[in-house]
C-alpha cells in the first residue's frame, strides 16, 4: 500500500516536471511528428528542399503566434493578428509600388502594426471593453480596410521581399534566423526585465498588481502594442514567403492559427503561463504537421484542417489532463 | 456512529497532508477540528465530502465502506461543506441558491423553477433560526455573514446529515456567532454529526463535545472537551510552549512634538462599490514609528479607511497632509510612490499570485529597486527578498516555489515581505492575521511590532480583534459606522473596555 503511494508520488513528480517545463511540454509531440514523419514518408521528408519550405512556411506564423502570446499572457485574447497580418502586407506592397523605396515600405508595415497593437491596447486598457470584443471589431475593420485600399485585388511585383526568403548556407531562409532573433530578444524580454514579470503577474492577479502599486494598464497596453509590431513583421515576411504578391485575404483565419500556435505550446489561455519557446514550438508543430500531410498526398485544404483540428483538441485535452493529474 | 475515516493519507506534490488520520464521527454531537493552517483540517473535511479522494485509507458511513470521486456523492449521502469560498452563485438570489443547493442539484435539467415552493421552506427555515436576510436579493450583494447562513439554510433544507463547517465564524461578529451557535446546539439535538473548524479555540471549547487536534497532516488525538485544557490544546497544536497573546508589546514612549507622518483631516468618503460604508468625517493622526490599530466590527469602514489611502475611495470632504505636504492619492501607484503600501485583507484574491513563485510574489512592489535599465539584477533581488525572509521566519520549500504551497500564515509573511521590501514609510495592514493559525499570528504580531519600531515605519493597522488590537497597538482609535468614536493610548487598557468602546 505504501510503496504504490510513493510510486504513484514519483510518478506524479514526473508528470508535473514535464507538465511545468515549457520546452519539454511541446518538443514531445514535436519529436513524435518528426518519428510519424520518418516512418511514412522518409524520402519526401528528409530532404533540403522540404526543410527549406518548413522553414520558411513557419516564420510569419510564429511572428504572430509570438504576438498572440504576449496577450494571452495578460490573460487577454487577441483576435487581429490574421487582418494585421493582412493589412500590414498590404500597405507595404502598396508603399512599395507607389514609391519604389524598400526601406520605408518595411517600415510603414511595422508603423501600421504598431498602430493597430496600440489602438487594441487602448480599447482594452482605456475604454474597458473586453479583449475579446476589441479585437473582434479590429478584426473585421482591418480586413475591410486591407480589400478597400487594395481594390480587392492581388498586388503582385515585390521582388525586393525576396531577401527574406532568400537561404543563408543553401538551407535556412534569412527570415527564419531574423525571427529566431526577435524570439531571443522576447525572451529575455519576458524573463529579465521588470516588463515580463509585471506581465506575468497581470496574468495570475491583476487586481493584486494594481494593489500592489503597479500601472497594469500601461504594461498591458505595452503588451498590446509589441503584439502589433510582431504582426507587422509577420506582414513583411508573409510577403517574401508567398511568391512576391499579397492578396487582399492574406492571413485570412491566421488568428486560429495564432491561437492554436499557442495552445500547443502550452500557453495557458488564463493567462500567467507560457514563454515564446512555446509559441515558436508551437507554431513549428502546427507548419510540420500541415507540411506532412501535404506530403502524404492530403492536399485537399479541408481534410488537413479536419487532422489538424483534431491535433489541437487533442493537444489541449492532455494538456489540461496533465495539468489536473498533477494538482 | 456515523462515519469513520480510516487510516486517511493525502499527499500533494512536495508535501504531506494528511497521515494516516483514524477519526469517527457520531451524531447528535459537535466534533471540533484544531491545527496550525496547514495542519491538514481543511484536507480532511474536503475528503469527507469528495472534493479530494485518499491516497490511501477507507471511509465508512453507518459501517458501509464508501468512495465518494466528488461533492454529488457525498451528498447523496446527506454531508454537506459549508466554506466561506464554495457553492453560491453570486448571480443568483438567495432563494435561487438554496433551492439550487437545498435539491435542485440532484433534478433533472427540465425541471422547473417553482420559487413558491422554496419560498416557504426558506423563509419558514428562517424563522426557525431568526435569520434576517432578503430571500430575494442577489448573494454578491450579500455580506459575508449572510452568505454563510445562506449555505448552512440551504444544507438543512436538504435534510442534511452530517454538516462540515470550516471556518463558520470567521466573518461574523459576536452576535451572529451567539446565534449560530444556539443553531447548532438545537440541530446536535436533531442527531447530526457537525465538524466544526475554527481559528478561535474559545468558541470551539464552547461549542463542541469533543475535539480533535491535528498536527502537520498527523493527529494528535482526541479529546473530550470538558476535558481539555486551552493551553494545552495550544501547546499540541503547536507542538511547543507558546507565550500567551498580549504580552508582546512593550510600551514605548511616543515623541509626540514631532510632526505626524499622516494626518487625515475631515475625510468623508461615497461608497465606490457595492456593499461599502462612507466614511464620516474621519480625523486620524499617524506618527513616525507609530502602531496605530483601527479597531472596529466587520462593516464599520476600517476596510475603506485603508483603501482611501491608496486612492480607491472616492472622496467627497477632507484632506489628506503626508509628511507635512497635502497629497492627492489617486491611486495605489501614486500611494507607492509616497511610500504607502497597502496589504489587503482577502489575500487570495487582492494579493497574492498564486501562479508565481515565491520570490517573484515578495518582489513585485520593489523591482525598480532590484533593476538597471529595465533588466532584474536577479542576485540582488534574492538577497533581500531572503533577507526579509529570513527575519519573518518565512518557512517555504524554495524560493523558486509557487507560494500556492505555502500556508496561509507564511504567504501573509511574504505579503509583509513585499510591503518591506518597498521601503514604504506607512504600511496599511487590513485584517493581517485573519485565517491564520494561532502560532503564526502571534509571531506576525511581534514581528511587524518589531519592525515598525526598528526601522521607523509608521503601521496603521485595521482589525477587529480585540487581542490583536492590546497586543500591538501604541493607540486604538474605535470606528463605528464610518465615524472614528474614540482615540486612546493603549495604556492599561482592558478587553473589556475596549469592547464596551465598541458598543456606545
Amino acid at each position: 500500500m505504501k510503496g504504490e503511494s510513493r510510486t504513484n508520488a514519483k510518478f506524479k513528480s514526473i508528470i508535473d516536471m514535464l507538465s511545468r517545463s515549457e520546452i519539454l511540454r511541446p518538443t514531445m509531440p514535436l519529436l513524435a511528428l518528426l518519428i510519424i514523419a520518418s516512418l511514412i514518408v522518409p524520402e519526401k521528408f528528409w530532404s533540403v528542399s522540404n526543410a527549406k519550405i518548413v522553414l520558411l512556411q513557419v516564420t510569419p506564423l510564429a511572428a504572430i503566434a509570438t504576438g498572440e502570446m504576449l496577450v494571452i499572457l495578460t490573460g487577454g485574447i487577441d483576435l487581429t493578428p490574421g487582418s494585421a497580418l493582412g493589412f500590414t502586407a498590404m500597405i507595404s506592397a502598396l508603399t512599395y509600388l507607389s514609391t519604389n523605396n524598400f526601406y520605408l515600405s518595411l517600415i510603414v508595415a511595422i508603423l501600421s502594426g504598431l498602430i493597430i497593437g496600440v489602438l487594441n491596447g487602448l480599447l482594452v486598457t482605456k475604454f474597458k471593453i473586453f479583449s475579446f470584443v476589441a479585437t473582434l471589431a479590429g478584426l473585421a475593420i482591418w480586413r475591410a480596410l486591407t480589400l478597400f485600399i487594395s481594390g480587392g485585388k492581388l498586388i503582385y511585383g515585390l521582388q525586393p521581399y525576396e531577401i527574406f526568403a532568400l537561404s543563408l548556407g543553401n538551407l535556412i531562409p534569412l527570415g527564419f534566423v531574423m525571427i529566431i532573433l526577435v524570439e531571443t530578444v522576447i525572451y529575455l524580454l519576458l524573463k529579465k526585465t521588470v516588463f515580463g514579470r509585471y506581465l506575468y503577474a497581470i496574468g495570475s492577479n491583476e487586481e493584486a498588481v494594481r494593489l500592489s502599486g503597479v500601472k497594469a494598464d500601461l504594461v498591458k497596453l505595452i503588451a498590446f502594442t509589441l503584439a502589433g509590431l510582431m504582426y507587422g513583421f509577420g506582414g513583411i515576411l508573409t510577403i517574401g514567403m508567398a511568391g512576391l504578391a499579397v492578396d487582399p485575404w492574406t492571413g485570412n483565419g491566421f488568428e486560429l492559427n495564432a491561437i492554436a500556435s499557442c495552445v500547443m505550446g502550452g500557453i495557458m489561455l488564463t493567462g500567467g503561463v507560457g514563454s515564446p519557446v512555446g509559441a515558436f514550438l508551437g507554431s513549428l508543430l502546427l507548419t510540420l504537421l500541415n507540411n506532412i500531410l501535404i506530403l502524404m498526398g492530403y492536399t485537399e485544404f479541408y481534410i488537413r484542417q479536419i487532422i489538424t483540428a483534431t491535433v489541437l483538441i487533442l493537444a489541449a485535452t492532455a494538456l489540461s489532463r496533465g495539468l489536473k493529474y498533477v494538482k | 456512529m456515523l462515519i469513520r475515516l480510516e487510516n486517511i493519507s493525502k499527499y500533494f506534490p512536495g508535501t504531506v497532508a494528511l497521515k494516516d488520520v483514524t477519526l469517527e464521527l457520531k451524531g447528535g454531537e459537535i466534533h471540533g477540528l484544531l491545527g496550525q493552517n496547514g495542519a491538514g483540517k481543511s484536507t480532511l473535511v474536503k475528503i469527507i465530502y469528495g472534493i479530494y479522494q485518499p491516497d490511501s485509507g477507507n471511509i465508512y458511513f453507518n459501517g458501509n465502506k464508501v468512495l465518494f470521486k466528488s461533492p454529488r456523492d457525498a451528498r447523496m449521502y446527506g454531508i454537506v461543506l459549508v466554506h466561506q469560498e464554495l457553492t453560491l452563485i453570486p448571480h443568483l438570489t438567495v432563494l435561487e441558491n438554496i433551492a439550487l443547493l437545498g435539491s435542485l442539484y440532484n433534478a433533472p435539467l427540465y425541471r422547473k423553477f417553482q420559487e413558491d415552493e422554496f419560498f416557504d421552506k426558506a423563509t419558514k427555515m428562517f424563522e426557525e433560526l431568526k435569520v434576517d436576510i432578503d430571500p430575494h436579493a442577489r448573494v454578491m450583494e450579500l455580506r459575508a455573514s449572510e452568505k454563510m447562513l445562506t449555505q448552512l439554510i440551504a444544507a438543512l433544507i436538504m435534510d442534511a446529515r452530517v454538516l462540515l463547517l470550516d471556518e463558520p465564524t470567521s466573518p461574523l461578529v459576536k452576535e451572529e456567532v451567539e446565534n449560530l451557535f444556539e443553531i447548532l446546539k438545537n440541530l446536535k439535538g436533531r442527531g447530526l454529526v457537525i465538524v466544526f473548524i475554527t481559528h478561535r479555540l474559545e468558541e470551539a471549547f464552547e461549542i463542541c463535545d469533543k475535539i480533535t487536534i491535528l498536527r502537520n497532516g498527523i493527529k494528535v488525538g482526541t479529546f473530550d472537551a470538558k476535558e481539555l485544557k486551552l493551553e494545552d490544546a495550544i501547546k499540541m497544536m503547536l507542538g511547543t510552549e507558546v507565550e500567551g497573546p498580549s504580552t508582546t508589546r512593550k510600551i514605548t514612549n511616543l515623541t509626540k512634538e514631532e510632526q505626524p507622518l499622516l494626518i487625515i483631516e475631515g475625510l468623508s468618503t461615497m461608497p465606490s462599490k457595492m456593499g461599502e460604508i462612507p466614511l464620516k468625517r474621519i480625523d486620524l493622526e499617524v506618527y513616525r514609528g507609530e502602531v496605530l490599530v483601527v479597531f472596529g466590527l466587520l462593516g464599520a469602514g476600517k476596510t475603506e479607511l485603508g483603501k482611501s489611502l491608496i486612492g480607491l475611495q472616492r472622496m467627497k470632504t477632507g484632506r489628506i497632509i503626508f509628511e507635512g505636504k497635502q497629497v492627492d492619492i489617486k491611486s495605489p501607484v501614486d500611494a507607492r510612490r509616497l511610500g504607502i503600501i497597502y496589504l489587503p485583507e482577502d489575500r487570495r484574491n487582492e494579493g497574492l499570485f498564486l501562479g508565481l513563485s515565491v520570490l517573484h510574489n515578495a518582489t513585485i512592489s520593489s523591482l525598480e529597486r532590484f533593476s538597471k535599465f529595465f533588466f532584474i539584477k536577479s542576485k540582488h533581488e534574492t538577497t533581500e527578498a531572503l533577507n526579509y525572509f529570513r527575519r519573518l521566519n518565512v518557512i517555504m520549500p524554495s524560493l523558486t516555489d509557487s507560494v500556492s504551497k505555502l500556508s496561509g500564515g507564511n504567504q501573509q509573511k511574504v505579503l509583509l515581505s513585499r510591503a518591506l521590501l518597498a521601503k514604504p514609510k506607512l504600511i496599511v495592514l487590513d485584517e493581517p492575521t485573519i485565517g491564520i493559525d494561532v502560532g503564526a499570528k502571534i509571531e506576525i504580531r511581534r514581528l511587524v511590532y518589531e519592525l515598525a519600531k526598528k526601522e521607523g515605519i509608521s503601521v496603521l493597522w485595521l482589525t477587529s480583534d480585540v487581542d490583536e488590537a492590546l497586543a500591538v497597538a501604541d493607540r486604538i482609535a474605535i470606528i463605528y459606522d464610518g465615524e472614528i468614536k474614540y482615540i486612546v493610548p493603549n495604556v492599561n487598557l482592558t478587553r473589556d473596555a475596549l469592547t464596551s468602546m465598541l458598543h456606545n
